[in-house]
């Protein structure tokens, strides 16, 4: 996956042949909008979150002004207005996970991770967010990394987990 | 139309009211915030609870959100309702900063005002508070977001209403911000409208900023003297300054909005150039010398040539009082008949209008519920801002809009436009009626067709006009058109009172006539009131006006005139002073004078502590309502209640006297006349390789009163001329070069832009003031010599 | 262990899912022939509303009354919407279908939609269920190589296109009309009604929205008859099976499809294996995040809707978080209307700032800084909270507050008596 530009050294934000693809479909429907969801979340799988020139480059390519794009991009709290690390992690601090120890797991990241809620570790991996609910309420206490969900968390098991995700990352 | 009971007192609505609206048509106003006139009911703020006690709806209700039925039975007093208001404002008080003290809004804030009604007072919240960083919004809105309630108003009218897409609502739950994706100037031309509709201080009007409290402003309803429509503004005022302008209320015109030319393009009643004091030959002098002086003068050139050596030119921006007396005293002493508008093409169409509007008159209201638009020569947003908000509102609610114009006009919705040469115009209004399109292309035919087809089906169809464009033949098609389609008709004019000066110019003389017996020596002396015609008039004025012994000018603006008058007789500004304007449904709206003129304490640093001399003079209070000049040699009382009613002697202006400012106004009732038959023109023969060039008014920069107002200087266009890029790409011209422009008698240096949504072959540039473009006269075609460079100038 | 009829779940092998050839060896998609073969669009209709279902999204509404208003006869463009948000707390059983069964969905789909006469459905589906996309995605492109979706669909000149949405987070797109919005892609706020979206939906026209598991019934219906599928249901009323989801306190905390009346006691002690720990049970939220508290005097009521709401509590989405008897009420209510103050979407007053107020109050109190007044500010919050906004999400947050007012106000007092929190460690 290219994410910055060999002779421009700039960011990709999404590859050229995928706007391209967005702006036909654009064209081909009469409401544009309806791919706002979609866009953004294609700009973040690549870039890892969507900064300001995502927002104008999503802009452009639907046709629609940067505000607009920016109205729905901060309403939902899974697309990523401001950096992150290379792997998200959300933990659930809803009702079955609080009951089943949420509160100790989440002391329990911040203290392997070495960082608080919001924030990154200083390598660039990891983010810390608390999210709620994520239906994984019968094997709780559970958290999602990236888009896979891990249930039952016990200090061994987010061990190996964190362990795993740094080595593919390497 | 149902009945139905609140508080015990009964009330019959028309069909589809709310029942908010139904409570504040008893007089009970409940507190509220998120529903507004113009914006509808979206049950947001969850403020307006009333009980439904008996009838089809039961409970605790918002009333904003229940449409009034028969047989309701609805307590606005219960108490479930009034705890819940003042739950609902405690909640929106949770977060807001008390502040009060140092926000512009304190006075007239809303959220003062409901937290009493709703019964809030005691701050049982003690956590943290949401805090923000602010945006740069540009020269004329302040944001200080810490103070929202987000009651979403200000998106509602910003996106929904005005059609802007640069300012919006971010994040969600608690943590709402209403602003742009980045900081920057609003875009929209109607962005001011956002210190009206925010109901705290949230959005403050930059240009008035900390200056003063509510209850310090003096104001009045008054009508905006910077375009035809005759929106309803009030202007507000303290130590002799103007210093803001938001909009009034009147149904029929603007509604609730004004643009941002009509709210920040007051800075020419404080202008500092402005001449205060009467002043001959240059000189200053009293108010007696100088009219002594003017008599005596008078006398000489009367005595001399008789009395038709004296003609007189009003104007557009005049009220209605001054145009009648300026009549008057003409027609008392054998004078000339007086002219109201100096560009000979402005006046025969406002008089070709004036004459044969007749039942074709609609509205702003009327346009916006139209339900098919077709504009011609029209560019509201450039010409009459309003316009194209009343249009918009047509488009929400399904209306078809189509635009026939050279320009590449935008509009804040939907339309299709097709790019004309100006001189299509004529064929393409008369094709309309008999539905026949030869002398256009194919491809344009199907478009006009489509058109016609249109206009024929719709129920509420209007035609839009440009007077400008149209000109007196455009006009005059334009009106048998719509007779003869039986659709309404709508023209916007060149100035705020250009219908009620065509009225009083009945058939009387047009400009060439008094410019030609000028040249020819006949006219010695001339009276120039609120008139500019070495600005405004044909070129050959100057040589006209070198011929004369006598230029008197009244005005309270400078310009070139004023600089070469013998003697100047200071005017007051429109806000100074009452009057009457006729808009160009001729709808005779009159206004209030806010204040009384005078030098802004802010210029002379008076008005500080200790206390200031006492003095009964009021210094730079001199200018003097331009009536009030002409009933003073008119040797009649200086009264103006007495003069605005005895308009009514004139059966144009029956019923002036029953209405009030602020009001909605109503329609002059007779038809106005027919100019006398225009001289034949004699084409000039345009030079070898010659384009046309159309000059027209823009949003900014181009009106008289408002581009004196520094408040809009940051947005003010540049000279540019603008191409369709195939007339650029032909003479090797790109986007953005300088080039060099000449006419017949200015050569200038402009930028040049391409514009692909306009007509080919065409040149269109604004006409900027206090550039050589606002001496070319507008609509008109000048042809003209462009060329790449232009460093030669 | 389970020995109730299982339908929903015929198919599901946990940690495997069933694609088109098992769905189909397995009896898939003959409700779907049947249906589009021998049925007319009404005669579904009418046997829908005849088999009694009740939306399963959590509201409960009558599936097939719902669709006898919609203008399935009418020549106007109109949508279907299938509800997969499932984001409200204690709930995954929507999950558990589509990893195990997504065909019996799309059979779902496919059957609903020629009832309803739409030729465009959407599923929406959570941001955290990609795998469940995944699982759509792959039984959308088999169904349409079957020749079950796409045009003409078998021989009934009915086309049908299922287009999938991915979400991106937040609560309140579970709402049916906020869902509309982000599927339009404009600020998902909930959207007045009326007019209802079976007037004016997805790009003002009609639309029809249900839960997953909704449609999930309806093949299951067509094939059985509607008399079948009320003899699932073991109460006087109740109708049909349920999928419920298990969390919280208890040994055995998993999803189970169990018929609709079935005691709670059973629920908690067979299907949840009892409270862990040996522990008591204290309480329990008996569908979802948003339903008031039950507690140990509750235990027998049956689990379906008019029982429950006899409680003043809901059967919801039947997703059972049980509380042991150490357990905080005032810190479970906390955590609860946190998330709910989270998720509000800000448009209106009453849950945009009332429940952040009902959040710091909680706060103040659990932190040990509370005192009486505030007790009686919760009431009066909650009085004007319920029934006060513009949708039901704040309704929904006072659901655990009211259950903790009525069930649990001595922990309230006692926190404020002691200062501190009688459960604190
Ligand atoms: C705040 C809120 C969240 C909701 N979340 C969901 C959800 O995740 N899934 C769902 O099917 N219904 C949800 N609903 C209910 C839907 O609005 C709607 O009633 C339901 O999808 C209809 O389908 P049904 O009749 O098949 O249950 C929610 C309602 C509210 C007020
Ligand atoms: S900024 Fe003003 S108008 Fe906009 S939501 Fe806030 S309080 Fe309302
Ligand atoms: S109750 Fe109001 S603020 Fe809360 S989610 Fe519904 S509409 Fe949004
Ligand atoms: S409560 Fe944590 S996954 Fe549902
Ligand atoms: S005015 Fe009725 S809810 Fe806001």
């Amino acid at each position: 996956m290219e994410t910055v530009n060999q002779t421009t050294g700039k960011d990709v934000l999404l590859p050229d042949d995928t706007i391209e693809a967005f702006r036909a479909k654009a064209a081909d429907t009469p409401h544009p909008r309806e791919l706002i969801v979609d866009l953004l979340r294609a700009i973040q799988d690549h870039h890892g979150w969507v900064p300001d020139a995502g927002i104008e480059l999503a802009a452009q390519t639907l046709g629609l002004s940067p505000l607009q794009l920016e109205e729905i991009a901060t309403f939902y709290d899974k697309i990523y207005r401001q950096p992150v690390g290379r792997k998200v992690i959300h933990l659930c601090d809803s009702i079955c996970c609080w009951t089943t120890g949420g509160e100790q797991v989440a002391e329990l990241l911040r203290d392997k991770l070495g960082i608080g809620f919001g924030e990154t570790t200083p390598d660039g991996v990891f983010t810390l967010l608390p999210t709620c609910c994520l239906g994984a309420c019968g094997d709780a206490p559970a958290m999602m990394i990236g888009l896979t969900t891990y249930g039952r968390l016990t200090a061994e098991k987010i061990d190996t987990i964190l362990r795993e995700i740094r080595q593919q990352i390497d | 139309m149902p009945t139905l009971t609140i508080d015990n007192k009964s009330i019959t609505v028309p069909d589809g009211t709310n029942v908010l609206e139904a409570a504040q048509r008893l007089g009970i106003v409940i507190p509220h915030f998120c529903y507004h006139e113009a914006l509808g009911a979206v049950g947001a703020c969850r403020l307006c609870a009333m009980m439904f006690e008996e009838g089809p709806v039961k409970g605790l209700q918002m009333a904003c959100m229940v449409t009034a039925q028969d047989g309701m039975q609805i307590s606005t007093l219960h108490p479930e309702a009034q705890e819940l208001r003042s739950h609902v404002i405690e909640w929106m008080m949770l977060n807001h900063p008390h502040d009060c003290p140092v926000c512009d809004e304190g006075g007239e804030c809303q959220l003062q005002d409901m937290t009493i009604a709703g019964g809030h007072g005691r701050r049982r919240y003690a956590g943290k508070k949401r805090t923000w960083i602010n945006q740069d919004l540009g020269p004329f809105v302040v944001q200080e977001m810490n103070r929202c309630i987000q009651c979403y108003r200000c998106v509602r009218t910003y996106q929904d209403y005005c059609g802007g897409d640069d300012f919006g609502v971010m994040g969600s739950r608690n943590r709402l911000f209403f602003g742009r994706f980045q900081p920057g100037k609003l875009e929209s031309p109607f962005s001011g409208n956002l210190v009206d509709v925010c109901p705290t201080g949230v959005f403050t009007d930059k240009t008035f900023r900390f200056k003063t409290r509510y209850w310090d402003i003096e104001e009045a309803p008054a009508v905006c003297p910077h375009c035809s429509l005759g929106c309803t503004v009030i202007p507000g005022a303290r130590y002799r300054e103007l210093q803001r302008v938001r909009a009034g209320v009147n149904r029929q015109t603007n509604g609730f909005f004004i643009c941002d030319r009509s709210r920040f393009g007051y800075g020419y009643a404080n202008h500092r150039e402005r001449i205060r004091q009467p002043n001959c030959q240059g000189a200053a002098t009293s108010w007696r010398e100088a009219l002594e002086h003017l008599k005596e003068r008078l006398g000489k050139v009367v005595n001399e040539y008789g009395p038709l050596s004296v003609a007189i030119v009003g104007s557009p921006r005049s009220s209605l009082e001054c145009q009648a007396l300026l009549r008057e005293w003409t027609r008392e002493h054998g004078y000339r008949p007086p002219l109201f508008e100096i560009d000979n093409r402005r006046d025969r169409t406002a008089r070709i209008l004036a004459a044969g509007l007749g039942k074709q008159a609609r509205s702003m209201a009327e346009i916006a519920d139209s339900d098919c638009l077709v504009m011609l020569g029209s560019d509201p947003l450039n010409e009459a801002p309003l316009l194209a908000l009343a249009i918009r509102q047509a488009v929400r609610n399904g209306c078809h809009v189509t635009c026939l114009d050279p320009r590449a006009v935008k509009l804040p919705c939907a339309a299709s436009h097709l790019p004309v040469q100006p001189e299509q115009l004529l064929p393409a209004i008369n094709g309309l009626v008999a539905n026949r399109f030869e002398e256009f292309e194919r491809q344009d035919q199907l478009f006009l067709e489509g058109a016609a087809e249109r206009l024929g089906r719709a129920e509420r169809p209007v035609l839009v006009g440009g007077g400008d464009l149209l000109g007196p033949e455009g006009t005059e098609a334009l009106l048998k058109a719509a007779r003869s389609l039986n659709a309404g008709l709508f023209v916007t004019l060149g100035g705020p009172n250009s219908y009620g000066g065509a009225l009083l110019s009945e058939d009387g003389p047009d400009s060439e006539e008094m410019i030609e017996a000028a040249l020819e020596g006949e006219i010695k002396a001339l009276f120039c009131i609120e008139a500019d015609p070495l600005t405004e008039g044909p070129a050959r004025s100057a040589r006209a006006l070198g011929q004369l012994e006598l230029l008197v000018v009244c005005d309270h603006m400078v310009n070139r005139t004023a600089r070469s008058a013998d003697i100047f007789l200071p005017t007051t500004a429109p806000p100074e002073a009452a009057g009457t304007y006729i808009n160009n449904e001729g709808r005779m709206l009159p206004f209030g004078g806010a204040y009384a003129p005078g030098l802004p304490l802010r210029d002379i640093g008076e008005g500080g502590h200790p206390p200031r001399t006492f003095s009964n003079i009021t210094t730079g209070g001199e200018p003097r309502p331009a009536w009030a000049i002409l009933a003073t040699l008119l040797q009649r009382p200086l009264d103006f209640d007495s003069i605005h009613h005895g308009l009514e002697s004139d059966p144009h202006f029956a019923g002036l006297g029953l209405l009030s400012p602020g009001g909605e106004g109503r329609r002059v009732t007779d038809a106005g006349m027919l100019p006398p038959a225009a001289q034949p023109e004699f084409p000039h023969s345009a030079p070898e390789g010659s384009l046309p060039l159309l000059v027209v008014e823009a949003l900014f920069g181009t009106e008289p009163l408002s581009s004196l107002s520094p408040a809009l200087e940051p947005v003010i266009p540049e000279a540019a001329v603008q191409l369709h890029p195939t007339t650029a790409a032909r003479l090797g011209i790109s986007d953005g070069e300088t080039v060099s422009l000449r006419t017949e008698l200015e050569h200038l240096r402009l930028t040049a832009r391409t514009e692909a949504e306009m007509v080919p072959g065409l040149l269109v540039a604004y006409r900027l003031r206090g550039t050589p473009l606002e001496l070319l006269p507008v609509g008109k075609i000048t042809p003209c010599l462009l060329e790449k460079g232009g460093n030669d100038a | 262990m389970n020995d109730y009829p299982q339908i929903l779940f015929k198919n599901r092998v946990v940690g495997e899912t069933a694609f088109i050839d098992r769905f189909r060896a397995n009896g898939g998609y003959q409700g779907l022939e049947k249906g589009l073969r021998e049925m007319t669009p009404q005669e579904i209709t009418a046997t829908v509303k005849a088999s009694g279902l009740r939306g399963r999204g959590g509201a409960g509404f009558p599936t097939g009354v719902k669709w006898s208003f919609f203008p399935a006869d009418q020549p106007v463009e109109k949508f279907l919407v299938i509800n997969g948000d499932e984001m409200e707390p204690g709930t995954y059983k929507d999950r558990q279908l589509l990893l195990a069964d997504p065909h019996q969905l799309i059979e779902g789909v496919i059957l609903s939609a020629f009832a309803l006469q739409v030729s465009h459905a959407y599923i929406f589906i959570r941001y955290a269920y990609e795998e469940c996309s995944r699982n759509l995605e792959q039984a959308i492109a088999e169904a349409k190589e079957a020749g079950y979706l796409g045009r003409d669909i078998l021989g009934t000149g009915w086309d049908l296109e299922i287009h999938l949405h991915r979400s991106a987070g937040r609560y309140i797109l579970g709402e049916e009309t906020a869902q509309l919005n982000g599927i339009e892609g404009v600020r998902p706020n909930p959207r007045s009604k009326p007019p209802f979206p079976a007037a004016k939906g997805l790009w003002g026209k009609p639309t029809n929205v249900n839960n997953i598991e909704t449609i999930a019934c309806i093949p299951h219906i067509i094939t059985g008859g509607p008399g079948w599928f009320i003899n699932l249901g073991i109460t006087q009323g109740g109708v049909g099976t349920k999928l419920f989801g298990l969390s919280g306190h208890l040994n055995r905390t998993e999803c189970f499809e169990l018929p609709v009346g079935i005691p709670l006691r059973e629920v908690v002690e067979t299907f949840g294996g009892g409270v862990r720990n040996g522990k008591g049970f204290k309480a329990c939220l008996p569908g979802g995040a948003s339903t008031p508290f039950l507690t140990a005097q509750h235990l027998d009521t049956p689990m379906d809707f008019e029982p429950l709401e006899q409680l003043d509590s809901r059967f919801g989405t039947a997703g059972v978080t049980v509380f042991d008897e150490t357990t905080c009420m005032v810190g479970a209510t906390l955590n609860l209307i946190r998330f709910f103050a989270r998720e509000s979407c800000g448009w209106c007053t009453p849950c945009r700032d009332g429940l952040s107020f009902v959040q710091w109050i909680l706060e103040e109190i659990e932190a040990g800084r509370g005192n009486r007044d505030q007790i009686a500010m919760l009431k009066d919050q909650k009085k004007n909270i319920t029934g006060r906004s513009f949708c039901a999400l704040a309704e929904g947050a006072m659901g655990p507050l009211d259950g903790l007012l009525r069930h649990f106000e001595q922990e309230l007092e006692d926190h404020v008596k002691l200062g501190r929190c009688p459960f604190g460690d």
